[in-house]
């Protein structure tokens, strides 16, 4: 305890360089967490066969339409229970803080196969009578003070979407989901395909199965269906298309693992630069401290205990930082949804632990340098330095 | 140094417990010094005999250069002769290890030097404290016994401020404190006098004076200043690596 305050008095002596080191470090243990979580909800989503629910989209890129009349053809594979056509509209309410995801969706199908969505039966019957009605999660309601019979207009950032008035919305029901922080919002996708010229088919359509151990085989069943067709399909498990959807930049899990390594390498340098720096003004202090009784081994520690501190402080910011961000992704769509799906639902303690050893570990080697520089200098050379 | 109640009981404790020494405190036997700039050899010391009886105050004087302070060094173990034998405070340097040597250090030598060399980011009563961190005392052992020797000094009341908040004087009182908050047998002042005006360097005098007088302690002293040597018991002339007394 004693040595630990003499450590933070050393670190105190340049407040701009330690705050700055250790927020370099702690950026970069931010980004380690919180890149390791998303690319590992990815693969965990990559290498889930089991979901129930697929979806269909074009082959050529899911911001290309599907015709309306693949609904018919896809509720007539083998195993489909239910099919919806979902379009991610893009609405915007006033201006572009007041983005938030929304879908037109078929109504009935999209809700029975997504349990998770919890609203009343007199709210469902209202919305489903009502072709110009919405539905808002509790969340969204809450951030724009609707409430039930509430109206309020969007406008579409999308291009082909966007009409000569705004589509204009009432509230017929607002529904609980399960994490409470989900901003989303359904309405009629036959309200979307009429104010756009009835031209526009979903962009994908949301497709229930019976036995989701049959999830490959469906798939490939409904994409054979279209092989020769105007519009051939690429059919594939929900959270596969959020993960495909995420690594649309190619193999974005190497890039981001690359930039990742390289950031902490360079933090690294930066890192051993500044504790050279810093040991090399203190060398005379150094001395004193020998002089004064303190061995080469004990001076030593000092430095290194200089360093790791660093870490610690950076390694608990980083993985703060990180928990918060990842704990409010789910708030966005399909990443979200990644998050959600994934076995730890957030920052797990594996990486929230493997970013603070990175830390750690870091700064050890870069503070291993500048102490053994301080082990080895002579008393009389460094005091006559001054 | 024993733990007592009082900073005034400790005073006259600290001066009651300090017998004299007899015998020698050190002996320097056929010591060569030099160092390599390069590749070239540069003699400091050649064969120098000295020995320094307990409770004595030797000042070592000489010209810039003449191998004053590395001679300082030798004896306070912060360096290893080329040659020769270093017996101080019963102790032959060279049978020591790194970490024995820096352990000796810490419980023989008080070191006191021209330009303080106070720890710029620990107050007056942390620079103090330092060498008792490697002690085996409880925090209010080290606090009273910090707070003994910087009334010692007379700063017992500037012991928050840091050195930059200090005169020279007061500095130098503070490095003061710091040397003998060990309780060393031998008090190794390098130039002590050499930074501070004609006042403060008679109070620093005066303070290593006491020290001597009043707690036994065996001080050597380099120094320029012909005032500061004529303080001391007796005085060595050092020139070119040799003394020519």
């Amino acid at each position: 305890m004693k040595f630990l305050l003499l450590i933070a008095k050393h670190l105190r002596r340049n407040r701009v360089r330690t705050v700055s080191t250790v927020l370099a470090l702690a950026s970069c243990v931010f980004l380690f967490c919180t890149m390791r979580t998303v690319l590992q909800s990815v693969d965990e989503s990559l290498h889930n066969a089991t979901d129930s629910r697929l979806v269909t989209r074009n082959a050529m890129g899911w911001i290309f339409n599907l015709p309306m009349a693949c609904k018919a053809k896809i509720q007539a594979v083998p195993g489909v229970v239910r099919v919806s056509g979902v379009t991610w509209f893009g609405g915007v309410y006033k201006d572009l803080k007041g983005f938030f995801p929304n879908l037109a969706v078929d109504a009935e199908p999209y809700l029975a196969m997504h349990p998770k969505y919890r609203l009343s039966e007199e709210s469902r019957k209202a919305f489903l009578d009502d072709r110009r009605s919405c539905i808002v999660s509790r969340s969204l309601a809450q951030t724009f003070g609707w409430q039930v019979g509430d109206t309020f207009q969007l406008q579409s950032f999308i291009a082909p979407f966007r009409t000569k008035t705004p589509f204009a919305f009432v509230v017929r029901g607002i529904f609980d989901t399960e994490t409470g922080s989900d901003q989303l919002m359904l309405f009629h996708f036959s309200y979307f395909y009429e104010n756009t010229g009835e031209k526009l088919g979903p962009t994908t359509y949301a497709i229930e199965i019976a036995d989701a151990s049959q999830a490959g085989a469906i798939s490939k069943d409904i994409d054979s269906r279209f092989e020769n067709s105007g519009t051939q399909t690429h059919t594939e498990t929900e959270a596969a298309f959020g993960a495909s959807f995420i690594s649309l930049a190619g193999n974005l899990s190497f890039l981001l693992q690359a930039i990742t390594v390289a950031g902490t390498f360079t933090v690294l340098l930066i890192i051993a630069n500044t504790m050279s720096m810093s040991v090399r003004e203190r060398q005379s202090e150094i001395a004193i401290l020998k002089t004064l009784g303190f061995s080469n081994g004990s001076v030593m520690a000092l430095i290194l205990g200089e360093a790791l501190l660093i870490g610690v402080s950076a390694g608990v910011i980083g993985v703060f930082l990180s928990r918060e961000l990842v704990g409010a992704l789910p708030q966005f769509p399909l990443i979200g949804n990644l998050i959600l799906s994934s076995r730890s639902r957030g920052l797990s303690l594996a990486v929230a632990s493997t970013g603070f050893a990175v830390a750690l570990l870091v700064t050890l080697f870069a503070g291993l340098g500048p102490a053994v520089l301080a082990y080895r200098s002579r008393i009389p050379s460094s005091l006559r330095g001054v | 140094m024993k733990a007592v109640a009082t900073i005034a009981e400790e005073h006259a404790i600290m001066a009651a417990a300090a017998q004299p020494s007899i015998g020698s405190e050190v002996q320097v036997q056929q010591v060569s010094m030099s160092y390599k700039r390069g590749r070239q050899t540069v003699p400091v010391l050649d064969r120098i005999d000295l020995e320094i009886q307990a409770g004595e105050f030797l000042a070592l004087v000489g010209p810039s250069g003449s191998g004053k302070t590395t001679l300082l060094n030798l004896i306070a173990g912060l360096d290893q002769p080329i040659s020769g034998t270093i017996i101080t405070a019963g102790t032959d340097l060279a049978s020591l290890s790194a970490g024995e040597l820096a352990k000796w250090r810490s419980c023989t030598i008080g070191f006191v030097f021209q330009m303080y060399h106070l720890i710029p980011v620990l107050t007056a009563f942390e620079n103090v404290e330092l060498p008792l961190l490697l002690r085996p005392l409880s925090r209010k052992q080290r606090r009273e016994h910090t707070l003994a020797a910087l009334e010692l000094v007379g700063l017992a009341d500037r012991s928050s401020h840091y050195p930059s908040q200090l005169s020279g004087g007061q500095e130098q009182r503070v490095a003061i404190a710091r040397a003998i908050i060990t309780d060393p047998e031998i008090i190794v002042a390098d130039e002590p006098t050499g930074d501070l005006d004609g006042k403060s360097a008679d109070e620093t005098l005066n303070l290593i004076c006491t020290l001597n007088q009043d707690f036994h302690k065996t001080v050597i002293m380099v120094t320029h200043d012909l005032r500061a040597a004529d303080r001391a018991h007796s005085q060595r002339h050092l020139e070119k690596g040799v003394f020519t007394d």
